[in-house]
């Protein structure tokens, strides 16, 4: 997990007060895997550049709403998302969506959208955000205890059936185990997890996967 | 079509991160076909709901990446071996934008001459630079 580095924090206050240096480091420290992810979709070099471009405009005119307990990386990656997608958006490349909000803006970072009501992110925002603070606790906590275990494969496992979305029977072929481990693992870390999330007395329906069967 | 696609592959497609071919394949298939538009369209709603999926929140937390660091020792070498098929994995199976960014960067750091990248950089800077407090 990328945490906030003390450097980084330290980086931003400094751009915070103005200061050209620190914004050049910023520059070098981040340029060039911003511009490797948004190159890696545009396959443009000029294009691309000038995507980043706008991403480290659209980090410094956010720079007030930027909450330095978050990531650095994770935040510059999301701006450059929100960049990546208008960009794609105006060649015609991303569908535009009907109704609904059409917004993808990560809502984690509340990054400023047009086409998101401001009421609706004020209603939920702080309710999301402690649900979700729970959530990476208990599932953090749970991959370093495999990590120093050097349980490896139930952390692979667990990363294929949540993060990739795949059924017990792909990730155990993908694993070369058999289901009856995948669903073991899966039990396991469900278990774990709910026993981590009911301390913080979060009702069930707000993450129906820690409650579906491991089979 | 929009069956082939799980919900979780269209929320880390909101968000960007799925792998470039994934998302070029999601991108095709939604321009023709108004179920997967209404299901993307759903998810967005959802969201606007204040909801939110493990998934989701693992991915978007980087929850199981390997540090910049840590790719960087596996690049060089000099990695534990198990931390090394480890992030082979995250970057090949799970496909981590992220950490392929960041994987690609760094080798193409230890290749490229530091010429190219440091004009790119000023560019950058003499371009944003106004927007700093005054």
């Amino acid at each position: 997990m990328s945490l906030p580095t003390q450097s980084d924090t330290l980086l931003v206050g400094r751009i915070r007060d103005g200061q050209p240096d620190a914004w050049s480091e910023l520059i070098d420290r981040f340029e060039g895997r911003l511009l490797a992810f948004v190159e890696s979709r545009l396959r443009n070099r000029a294009a691309s550049e000038d995507v980043v471009q706008e991403s480290f405009i659209g980090f410094l005119t956010s720079l007030p709403n930027y909450d330095t307990t978050r990531p650095l990386e994770g935040y510059l990656f999301s701006i450059a998302a929100h960049k990546l997608t208008d960009h794609m958006r105006r060649e015609g490349r991303r569908p535009t969506l009907p109704l609904a909000s059409g917004s993808t803006s990560p809502a984690e970072w509340d990054l400023p959208s047009p086409q998101r009501a401001a009421s609706s992110i004020a209603r939920s925002g702080e309710r999301r955000r402690l649900e979700s603070t729970a959530l990476v606790d208990a599932i953090g906590a749970q991959l370093r205890r495999w990590r120093e275990q050097g349980d490896w494969e139930k952390i692979k496992c667990v990363e294929l059936l949540f993060v990739r979305g795949l059924a017990n029977k792909v990730a155990a072929q993908k694993l070369s185990i058999s289901e009856q481990t995948v669903a073991n693992h899966k039990f396991d870390f469900l278990a774990k997890l709910r026993a981590m999330i009911k301390q913080h007395n979060l009702p069930q329906d707000v993450f129906p996967e820690l409650y579906e069967s491991p089979e | 079509m929009s069956e082939t696609f799980s919900d979780i592959d269209l929320e880390a497609y909101l968000d960007e991160a799925l792998p470039p071919e994934s998302m070029s394949r999601i991108e095709a298939a939604a321009r023709g076909d108004e179920s997967l538009l209404r299901r993307l369209s759903g998810i967005n709603a959802r969201r606007d709901a204040g909801s939110h999926s493990l998934g989701e929140i693992w991915r978007r937390n980087r929850l199981s990446c390997p540090s910049r660091a840590d790719l960087g020792s596996c690049l060089l070498g000099v990695a534990a071996e198990e931390l090394e098929e480890y992030a082979r994995f995250h970057l090949t199976v799970i496909g981590c934008r992220y950490c392929q960014a960041n994987w690609d960067d760094l080798e193409k750091a230890q290749r490229e001459a530091g010429e190219a990248s440091a004009s790119r950089r000023k560019k950058y800077f003499q371009s944003s630079a106004g927007y700093l407090k005054k």
